[in-house]
């Protein structure tokens, strides 16, 4: 049995019921002493744009050897935590400084969930992807959720520097389900691109989907 | 068949007799003759065709004849064709090789790391540029690497990763077309390319071309090579990408396929040591870095 198969969906509605908000902890990424630049209560903003290219709200700066590093919020929400006594001192990579909570529209509620469901696969590279032509063309004439895809076949092509590799796919077999890029954006390493439904599971996932939809204002 | 092309010999030759004396004179800094063995196997094979649909699928389909021997296709491989009749760049625009260019694919198995490996449409872009300037044009890379002068297209290229269906083994194809003595092009390519004779007024031999820029070639991924498995910084490379660049300073238009959907207006600042495209964003103001896509110059 999969670990698909074990979640239990009214256990993860009633989490979401009770507490609809993503909670998105900041970290240092370097050593460096720390300036805040928000408050607990605070509403920031994520980053905007067309293409993600606006930066969020300045959180804090870290000043290392006379070098200072602004950090951006990336989520739109409340600063829900600031860990004030650090404050003009000196920090450890890695060390959390804050918190931002966000708070869930509809369509992240349902995106969360079949995160648990789906099988995703993951960008090799930072880099711009496009579905490989064949893909595209089935996409086309039949929609996404109609396209079927098994270890080894071409799905991607990944553009970096002007050129194109092919990006093969490794997983389970099953549906194009979710979609998690656009042509012409760049994806970080390790974001993913696609959340690839086994055929048994798509019941449940439309069953999820239905009910979230209702349920949700 | 009417052209010669380069031999294996012939290139070791120039290169020893030419190229390296070239560069000694030139990267004083450099290890001259480790970066050509670093570079040598570039031109170690060459198939010469008269006519292809397109040399890249003829490159794959070396690879692929080689894998059912249970052979290699040795890496460094060059195929040149005197022209080609189905020949397509990027997003399946049509690319136009008649007779009188150099139309070529270079085979390379990859053996580079991937900081490494995403320069190696830059060092083609490098080579070709290098070739261009030695006949006495002072041709420039618009970023990738398109090679152009007085605003006209020259010189096109073209990579592919491939992976061989039968052996799994990985390749870098890099597809390059030069436009030398071809003089005519179709109207809708009237007033974006030229080529070396236009600009001149005379004729050039496809044989020196083809070899200087093997020799290019060497020396360019020899260095980019010699960089990368000395883990050392790949900015003495990317320092004589940037020297032949002319995208700096610019207003572009950029987008991921610029001719069929331009995403914005953007001013360039910079060419970062990985190859990225500093921007800045003349609405919002903002600064991106790109790692792909295609950039249009704004008329200055």
């Amino acid at each position: 049995m999969s670990q698909h198969d074990t979640v239990n969906y009214e256990a993860v509605l009633s989490k979401f019921r009770e507490d609809p908000f993503t909670y998105v902890d900041i970290h240092a990424m370097h050593t460096g002493q720390i300036r805040f630049h928000v408050h607990e209560g605070d509403q920031v903003e994520g980053l905007t744009g067309d293409f993600r290219h606006i930066k969020g709200t300045l959180l804090c700066e870290l000043t290392r050897e006379r070098n200072q590093k602004p950090i951006h919020c990336t989520t739109k929400g409340e600063v829900s935590f600031v860990n004030k006594d650090l404050d003009g001192k000196f920090v450890q990579a890695g060390e959390k400084i804050m918190t931002i909570r966000h708070p869930l529209k509809k369509r992240e509620i349902i995106e969360q969930i079949l995160r648990k469901v789906l099988v995703p696969f993951a960008a090799p590279e930072k880099a711009k992807y496009y579905f490989a032509m064949d893909i595209q063309s089935r996409i086309e004439k039949f929609g996404q959720r109609s396209v079927s895809v098994k270890a080894g076949d071409e799905l991607f092509t990944m553009s970096l520097m002007k050129r194109d590799t092919p990006v093969f796919y490794a997983g389970e077999s099953g549906l194009i389900h979710s979609v998690y890029f656009k042509q012409g954006q760049s994806m970080e390493q390790g974001e993913p691109l696609v959340g690839i439904c086994p055929p048994e599971k798509i019941a449940v996932v439309e069953k999820v989907i239905t009910r979230v939809k209702a349920e949700w204002e | 068949m009417g052209v010669i092309f380069p031999t294996p010999e012939s290139l070791e030759t120039y290169i020893h007799r030419e190229e390296c004396p070239r560069r000694l004179l030139a990267a004083t800094d450099l290890p001259v003759a480790d970066i050509f063995r670093y570079g040598g196997m570039v031109g170690s094979r060459i198939h010469a065709y008269t006519s292809l649909p397109r040399c890249m699928d003829q490159a794959r389909e070396l690879i692929k004849q080689q894998s059912g021997l249970h052979q290699s296709l040795p890496s460094g491989t060059m195929l040149f064709a005197e022209s080609l009749s189905g020949s397509k760049g990027r997003f399946r625009r049509p690319w136009y090789a008649p007779d009188g260019g150099l139309w070529c694919v270079l085979t390379l198995f990859n053996q580079w790391s991937p900081q490494a490996a995403r320069l190696l449409s830059l060092a083609a872009g490098v080579a070709v540029c290098e070739t261009v300037r030695g006949l006495g044009l002072p041709a420039q890379i618009k970023w990738v690497n398109d090679i152009c002068h007085n605003g006209l297209k020259l010189a096109g290229l073209l990579a592919e990763t491939h992976v061989c269906p039968l052996s799994g083994e990985e390749y870098i194809l890099l597809g390059i077309g030069l436009n030398v003595n071809n003089n005519a092009f179709p109207p809708e390519l009237q007033n974006i390319a030229t080529s070396l004779a236009k600009q001149t007024g005379h004729e050039f031999s496809i044989f020196d071309i083809g070899q200087d820029l093997l020799a290019k070639l060497a020396w360019n991924i020899g260095l980019l090579t010699w960089l990368d498995e000395n883990d050392t910084s790949l900015s003495p490379f990317m320092d004589r990408y940037r020297d032949l660049c002319d995208s700096v300073g610019r207003t572009v238009c950029f987008g991921f396929d610029v001719q069929e959907s331009p995403q914005y207006e953007a001013f360039v600042t910079g060419i970062n040591d990985d190859g990225g495209l500093v921007l800045r964003h003349v609405q919002d103001d903002v600064e991106l870095v790109e790692h792909g896509g295609e950039i249009i110059y704004a008329a200055k």
